[in-house]
């Protein structure tokens, strides 16, 4: 019996020895096929990248030509997008872990609303082709682009709130009870902070993955820019950078096309950079003052 | 999370506290935001649902007229996809998409929820702290340029290994995807095994478990249905990816024999065509048919996960 | 949080002040003025955006927005009021193969678009027939030593049906003939990037261009019954691989969408941008 135990323990160990390297092994390489990517994205096109590019005009016709317009239509139609779905898809996450009765009802919506974030981009951007471009009669442009992104991006933001404040355990709402707060005031005060992290995970993948979104832009926003730097008008055409980048991939007969769309792919990786960095800041701030 | 707990009991007593004096002003306060704040939850998830059923509604308006041409049965069940000749028999995209789907979690859920356990229990902290960051900016990483790659270094690459001619189908696309939705599945499944409390690990230290035991019979189960949704939200995304998928699956409307046979799927299809088509025409019709039931699919197969997952968690 | 807050209402206000005195300046100079939308080819797409940058500088006041999805998506834009003036590879108001007319609709010639036959650099032929190439995409020739070639199989890459280039390489190269499915050896691309990228990274492949795409070493252009690809050679009448670009508009352009189009058609953006762009012309083929 106690000879068994113990074998059985050896191999205990052994199989969490093995499984310690595999991780670790499974972990370097996923690193390393990251590294690759991130390397060959960015050394085509950090290295030729002046800080002018990010300023100037695109060109048609001569090489040099910039991104600065679809740049800023970039964090601007970001911008839109976010002020419209971050409030709603958060809301509506709390409503659906805190207050949504648990019956098949509400298990049903919560399919649906995954199911959602299957539609392909292109639908959503047909739907506000349809929305803006024919029922408002607006034609293409910012307004249009940043609210059918967030259409795009709601289902996702609700969905992972949803699970963040689920995940946070039920002892620590019912000690906020307990001590005769009311239900917001547990969620505000007791349940978000807890939650944040997870939420903050979530803006930062809706975000990221609405920075570089072309096909929904491409049918609302348009091809084309004002020709204006600092263009704040809801309704000018706005292409943005991801949207830029597909045109000088796809169809732009500049001849420096490639580097063009090799510059745009860093700065594109770059930003999505300092987005996470931007969200994930203040967090990291708040938790060092906590300690 | 037993510092945070009690930490966050504490301010909440602090406050409460403070409330002590009894003003009746402040608890009216609290009593008012709380009905205001329940109003508004209300009111974002009926957003949601509008937009739901707008979806919804946009896409089945076009794609029921889809059955006044052409019977359903054909659609369905013919493998037969010539538009150009008033043939539009769905059914090698969807079995498509179905074998394509399997494959990318196939390949996409091991690796990420390995990567998020490493994140979450293994790895010390400075480690954790420079995964993190760098799987999030995977997500960042425009589609077309995981598209670009996969046509100018993947082909190439298993051209040379499997020695096809093209290189283009199911398998280049699904190695793709599962790039693409690797960060998604990972960092929310990251998220869900961090959220699992810490006695619960202690509790199975304590009885002398090893890590990987621990990992795998208290964590795991514990943070599955975090982990499901992940691989849920992977997935749809995976099912709905469009723009990469195009540059490497070759767009030829025919069923997937081979893992390099090009093909086509749902979306890469509708992609491919909807903006070739005329508005008011059967073809467009089917493609909104094909959009209508890519919702249906997902539907389908979130249900299917989460039946799989509330066994095996009670079966836990 | 807070300090988002504040972000948000500074942003909010700034964009209400910045839209309001844009508003304001907009009143005052040039007569001419109006919102101009362009859809459709992705193709003139190129010449669409340089000629409303310049028509910009000379009329401030008129806003263009211009955007691409497809050759079709054009003449519908326009038919369903969206856009003003829709871009299109071909004559939308005649039936072409594979579509009807648009009826009410005036197409108005802005260019000339010359395609061309492209090779992967590998392949060793340098010359294709009509009914070579009929037999190359409808399946019939698989390998390039039936066309004079190394022995290697054929790669057809081609654009997906309804696209412009794929309509007129279809009905002036390939003289009507048909683009057949095959089950190996062939795929379909959604873009002139993406056609000219296939066709460069995959050995022993062929497609269709328009010609302006047509550089560096990767790809190369074959000649089309012994006539090279060039713009003089489509100038002359010997290479017959072209076709006008259209913008079609409902009815005759009138107001800011008139000057556009004069503007586009004049001989100082003909003779200039448009042939920087490598477009030809539509004046030179009158000769």
């Amino acid at each position: 019996m106690n000879f068994t135990r113990t074998r059985h323990t050896a191999r205990s160990q052994r199989n969490n020895k093995m499984a310690t390297i595999a991780f670790y092994t499974l972990g370097a390489l996923v690193m390393l096929l990251i590294f690759w990517l991130l390397f060959t994205i960015l050394s085509k096109g950090l290295p030729s990248l002046r800080p002018d590019f990010l300023i100037k005009q695109p060109e048609e016709i001569d090489p040099g030509g910039g991104i600065g317009p679809v740049l800023f239509n970039s964090f601007y139609i970001l911008f839109i997008s976010l002020l419209i779905s971050i409030p709603i898809g958060i809301g509506a996450g709390i409503y659906m872990a805190e207050y949504a009765p648990d019956n098949r009802f509400t298990g049903a919506l919560r399919i649906c609303v995954e199911s959602l974030s299957s539609v392909p981009s292109i639908v959503f951007g047909l739907l506000g082709l349809a929305i803006f471009a024919e029922y408002f009669n607006v034609g293409l442009t910012i307004l249009g682009g940043g609210v059918s992104l967030a259409l795009l991006n709601l289902p996702m933001l609700a969905r992972v709130t949803e699970e963040a404040v689920r995940a946070v355990p039920g002892e620590i709402r019912e000690a906020g009870y307990a001590l005769g707060m009311t239900k917001f005031h547990v969620i505000r005060k007791v349940v978000l902070p807890v939650a944040m992290p997870a939420i903050v995970t979530g803006v930062c993948l809706v975000a990221g993955r609405a920075f570089g979104e072309s096909a929904v832009i491409i049918l609302t926003a348009g091809l084309s820019t004002s020709g204006e730097m600092w263009d704040f008008n809801l309704f000018s055409p706005g292409e943005t950078l991801a949207v830029h980048l597909w045109y000088v991939q796809s169809e732009a007969i500049v001849e420096d096309a490639r580097q063009i769309a090799d510059k745009s792919a860093a700065v594109l990786v770059f930003v999505v950079l300092l987005i996470n960095f931007m969200f994930r800041f203040p967090l990291w701030l708040g938790r060092r003052r906590g300690r | 999370m037993g510092a945070p707990v009690q930490n966050l009991a504490s301010r909440a007593q602090k406050s409460s506290l403070a409330e002590g004096g009894i003003s009746a002003k402040r608890h009216n306060r609290h009593l008012f935001s709380n009905t205001m704040f329940r109003y508004y939850f209300l009111f974002s998830i009926l957003a949601l649902c509008l937009v739901l059923g707008l979806v919804i509604v946009f896409i089945g308006k076009t794609a029921l007229l889809l059955f006044d041409n052409i019977s359903p049965l054909d659609f369905f069940f013919s493998f037969n996809w010539s538009p150009e000749e008033e043939a539009f028999g769905a059914a090698a995209f969807i079995v498509n998409t179905l074998s394509l789907t399997a494959l990318t979690l196939l390949i996409a859920v091991p690796v990420s929820v390995g990567m998020a356990v490493l994140c979450a229990e293994i790895a010390p902290k400075w480690l954790k702290s420079f995964i993190r960051p760098v799987l999030d900016l995977l997500v960042g990483i425009p589609s077309i340029v995981y598209g670009y790659l996969g046509l100018t270094v993947l082909l190439p690459f298993l051209r040379r290994v499997s020695g096809e001619g093209l290189g283009d189908g199911l398998l280049a696309a699904a190695l793709v995807l599962a790039l693409m939705v690797l960060p998604t599945i990972c960092r929310i499944s990251d998220d869900a095994i961090v959220a699992v409390p810490r006695k619960y690990r202690d509790a199975a230290y304590a009885l002398g478990s090893t890590r990987l035991q621990v990992i795998m019979r208290v964590v795991l189960p514990a943070a599955s249905r975090g982990i499901i949704s992940a691989v849920i939200l992977g997935m749809t995304r995976a099912v709905g990816e469009t723009m990469a998928v195009v540059m490497v699956i070759g767009n030829t409307p025919q069923l997937a024999k081979t893992l390099f046979t090009p093909s086509s799927v749902l979306t890469s299809n509708i992609v491919m065509q909807i903006s070739n088509v005329e508005f008011d025409s059967t073809w467009n019709y089917a493609l909104h048919m094909m959009a209508f039931l890519l919702l249906l699919i997902s539907f389908v197969l979130i249900l299917i996960i989460r039946i799989l997952g509330r066994n095996r968690r009670d079966a836990a | 949080m807070k300090v988002f807050k504040k972000l948000t209402v500074t942003a909010l206000t700034a964009v209400i002040a910045v839209t309001a005195s844009f508003a304001g300046i907009a009143a005052a100079a040039d007569s001419l003025k109006g919102k101009i939308t362009v859809n459709g080819s992705t193709a003139l797409l190129p010449l669409t955006l340089q000629a409303a940058k310049e028509f910009q500088k000379l009329h401030p006041k008129v806003k263009i927005a211009a955007s691409g999805k497809g050759s079709v998506t054009g003449p519908q834009a326009v038919k369903k009021g969206i856009a003003d003036i829709g871009a299109c590879d071909w004559d939308a108001s005649i039936d072409v193969p594979g579509f009807k007319a648009f009826d009410g609709q005036v197409a108005n010639k802005v260019a000339v678009i010359p395609f061309a036959t492209i090779v992967n650099k590998n392949v060793g032929v340098d010359n294709l027939t009509t009914e070579q190439l009929q037999g190359i995409y409808s399946g019939k020739i698989t390998n390039w030593k039936e066309v004079g070639g190394s022995d290697a199989s054929i790669v057809v890459v081609t654009r997906a049906f309804g696209s412009g280039t794929r309509v007129n390489y279809q009905a002036k190269a390939l003289a009507g003939g048909d683009i057949v499915k095959k089950e190996k050896n062939y795929k379909e691309t959604g873009s002139s990037g993406d056609m000219k990228t296939a066709v460069a990274t995959t050995p022993n492949a062929i497609g269709y261009i328009d010609l302006v795409y047509v550089s560096g070493s990767e790809i190369k252009a074959v000649k089309f019954n012994g006539v090279a690809a060039t713009t003089d050679n489509v100038i002359n009448g010997s290479y017959k691989i072209w076709a006008y670009g259209y913008y079609m508009t409902k009815g005759q352009p009138t107001g800011a969408t008139k000057e556009f189009i004069d503007y586009v058609q004049s001989k100082k953006f003909q003779n200039g941008s448009l042939k920087k762009l490598k477009f030809i012309p539509i004046a030179a083929m009158k000769g």
